[in-house]
């Protein structure tokens, strides 16, 4: 760890082992891999045994019985633990288990079969977005991710709204390429706050509109590692970032800088793998964004750049339920409400008026009522 | 209702950290370097039935890919030649026999490179060609990522993490001391100590003014090495016992190969039988490590010359073979039982400090489960 520090500040070691790296350069960490392979060692071709055995034997210096030999020795086939005509149930834990893995997943087998606990709907979603994507081919050479392209692999975490019905921080996970700048991740970022309405509708439950979008806050930014990287593609768009900078100043604080995040790609960016960085719209509302994995492409990757951003995760959050039906999803908020059995209170839209106005649509009682966009209206 | 952490999410599982550390023992017990070892002891324990009950793709993934990290951590130091040998075997058992598709791939973070490509070259240096072609399968085969780090880095998102603990019988540590005893060190310290004193006099201006080095310096350190291999050795004398008596058929073998050594060890008396025999199991696995490989080449072990290698491995060439199947077996056997179970992880303890006494407790608890 901090003993055996790299020299070299473009090879990425723990700044704290295990949770984030030192800050690096990407591009330079590319070169850096870049200069000690073979092309061959990232070309999308499909490994081809023979040659590579071939070229194996001639570089060790090898007669061809020696590597027949060596073939048998090392083939699949010594990797198999039942015999070939009878494969094992993949489903199914073995009943009398030796592994200590297997005896602790069939513990979880078991209970799960007593619970009926049917399988995870993330994880059935995450499959499928896998198998929509692996190893994808463009239709065009244009179109094809270069070998030796960067991926990055970014998390983006969803503030809290009302903390009260969140226990869990959910967050997207998407793969950019280090070529795409940072207004296409922006882009990639589907948050409710641009859909949200904001505004107390209790005395006009009708007026409230169904969404807006994005158009009316087009400001936004990103930070990493000092300077804050503004969203400047539309005339509207406000630097919202320099009230931090000049409160900054004001206070000593190491100065900050700006950029343009359409100006800036993944590959000119400084930071730190694991580390949590910021990204700020609509004024206030803020993500964590993490960026956990940086890596070469790979011929098994999605190779079609149209693809990306290519979003690989997405946290199936269940959708709230409405507080007295518990079957439909939730429009509405209320707080300080009598009618409610807790404050503040999810509604559908139809509890929500049957509970809160009379037969001509009249308010009963006191309350505010918020429109609500569930997050898992996204799903 | 609050969600649990997906299984598998963790960098490692700490079952499958004793499945495979249990591999990587059965493997070091052969004293052998050569892949038939490696994957007699994978089909013995049905180790492609790890992934086996997994019906998420998910799951299957995020499984794979803690597979994929536990076995490459063993083929990265602090891990002895034989044992990342091992690491290296598991890395190629695992990829091939996963259930993921795709297949995950096999993680390479940047700053394990040219540890990476030493390991290979001092294999490639040693004749090791199994060690060599299996590494090129892999490559072949595009099993690896080349990342910035080992794993996926999520900062705030860690759970507690436990303290790492690294099994020490895997180290090749054990026998440090014992090597920088039987070394010329001391003696070129001494020479080197006597010139600069003889300098020291014979320049008048600094003879009374530096007085940094302690003469008795090469004497002091002998006694201390000597202390602590009498301690070595007092401590774990019972382990050796169990350990030689261990070795079945192996005996004939264990005394041939200690008398080839014994021209170098002459000259530390001061080290025990005990001492012999680790050194004699270190040079064995070496040399095993050498001899097959050369085997295959030419099916004549007159012929075997290694230029670059370590001295004596030649001799040994013999006995690595010999007592290749029934000694295998008949260890694996005895290791499945309860009663030699705990010598035999002794071995392992040769210098490893109090606090990984667990290991054995741990390996005999490992009897029951399989009846259950
Ligand atoms: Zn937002
Ligand atoms: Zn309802």
């Amino acid at each position: 760890m901090a003993a055996s520090k790299n020299a070299n500040t473009n090879i990425p070691d723990y700044e704290y082992t295990d949770v984030n790296t030192d800050i690096f350069h990407i591009d330079s960490f590319r070169t850096e891999w870049l200069n000690r392979l073979h092309p061959g060692d990232f070309s999308y071709q499909p490994g081809d045994q023979d040659s590579s055995d071939a070229l194996f034997a001639e570089e060790m210096g090898i007669s061809a019985d020696t590597m027949a030999e060596l073939k048998t020795v090392c083939s699949l086939d010594s990797l198999r633990c039942h015999p070939e005509d009878q494969p094992p149930d993949t489903d199914v834990v073995p009943p009398d288990p030796t592994l200590k893995t297997l005896i602790q997943r069939k513990k979880k087998q078991d209970y799960r079969d007593t619970r009926k606990i049917s399988k995870n709907r993330h994880d059935l979603y995450a499959d499928e977005l896998e198998r929509l994507t692996f190893g994808k081919k463009s239709e065009t050479l244009d179109d094809m991710v270069p070998e030796g392209e960067i991926l990055l692999n970014v998390n983006v975490y969803y503030p809290a709204i009302f903390e009260k019905f969140t226990h869990v921080r959910p967050h997207i996970t998407v793969l950019m390429m280090g070529s795409h700048t940072l207004a296409e991740l922006r882009d990639a970022i589907c948050c409710v706050s641009d859909l949200q309405v904001c505004g107390e509708f209790s005395n006009t439950p009708d007026m409230a509109p169904d969404f807006i979008s994005k158009d009316h806050f087009k400001s936004a930014f990103f930070y990493f590692e000092g300077v804050f990287y503004n969203d400047m593609r539309y005339p509207e768009c406000q630097d919202t970032s320099i009230t931090t900078i000049e409160w900054a100043k004001d206070r000593n604080f190491p100065t900050y800088t700006q950029a343009k995040m359409e100006d800036t790609r993944f590959v000119d960016l400084k930071i730190k793998v694991g580390f949590p960085y910021l990204y700020c719209h609509q004024g206030d509302c803020e993500h964590l964004v993490i960026i956990t994995d940086v890596r070469l492409t790979h011929k098994d990757d999605c190779l079609d750049k149209k693809l990306y951003p290519l979003l690989t995760h997405k946290h199936r959050v269940s959708t709230q339920k409405c507080a007295v039906c518990h079957v439909y999803i939730v429009r509405w908020v209320t707080t300080n409400d009598r009618f409610a059995p807790s404050n503040p209170c999810l509604f559908c839209d139809k509890c929500f008026r049957m509970l809160h106005y009379d037969t001509e649509g009249n308010k009963l009682g006191e309350f505010q009522a918020f429109p609500y966009v569930d997050r898992g209206a996204f799903n | 209702m609050p969600r649990e952490r997906p299984i598998y999410s963790d960098f490692f599982y700490d079952p499958l950290t004793e499945d495979v550390e249990e591999l990587l023992a059965r493997f070091q017990q052969s004293d052998s370097i050569r892949y038939e070892y490696f994957s007699a002891a994978w089909r013995q324990m049905g180790f492609s039935d790890v992934f086996i009950g997994i019906v998420s793709m998910a799951e299957q993934k995020r499984f794979s890919r803690v597979t994929l990290a536990t076995a490459v951590k063993y083929f990265l130091p602090p891990y002895s030649y034989q044992i990342r040998v091992g690491g290296l075997y598991l890395m190629f058992g695992l990829y091939n026999t996963q259930l993921a598709v795709p297949p995950v791939q096999i993680r390479f973070a940047l700053k394990d490179w040219d540890i990476i490509q030493k390991f290979l070259k001092d294999s490639v240096n040693s004749g090791h060609q199994d060690v060599v072609y299996i590494y090129h399968k892999l490559v072949a085969a595009k099993a690896i990522h080349f990342t910035a780090m080992p794993h996926f880095l999520s900062f705030l998102k860690l759970r507690k993490r436990k303290q790492k603990t690294v099994c020490a019988g895997f180290i090749g540590r054990t026998m440090a001391v014992q090597e920088l005893f039987s070394a010329d060190i001391l003696e070129e310290v001494s020479n080197i100590e006597s010139q600069y004193e003889k300098l020291k006099e014979n320049t008048v201006a600094v003879r009374c003014e530096a007085s940094m080095t302690q003469r008795d310096f090469t004497a002091r350190l002998k006694d201390c090495m000597a202390e602590f291999l009498t301690w070595q050795q007092k401590t774990f004398s019972q382990a050796e016992a169990d350990n030689k008596g261990n070795g079945g058929g192996g005996d004939d073998d264990d005394e041939e190969e200690e008398e080839d050594e014994d021209e170098e060890e002459r000259d530390y008396k001061a080290s025990s039988s005990r001492a012999r025999l680790i050194s004699s199991i270190k040079q064995k696995s070496y040399s095993n490590f050498q001899e097959a490989p050369k085997a295959r080449r030419h099916r004549q072990p007159q012929k075997v010359k290694v230029e670059s290698s370590s001295s004596g491995s030649e001799q040994h060439y013999e006995s690595g073979r010999k007592r290749k199947p029934a000694s295998l077996r008949a260890r694996t056997w005895k290791s499945l039982g309860v009663t030699k179970d705990e010598s035999r992880m002794q071995v392992w303890l040769l210098s490893a400090p109090e606090q990984n006494e667990r290991v054995p407790v741990k390996r005999i608890k490992q009897t029951p489960p399989y009846k259950e």
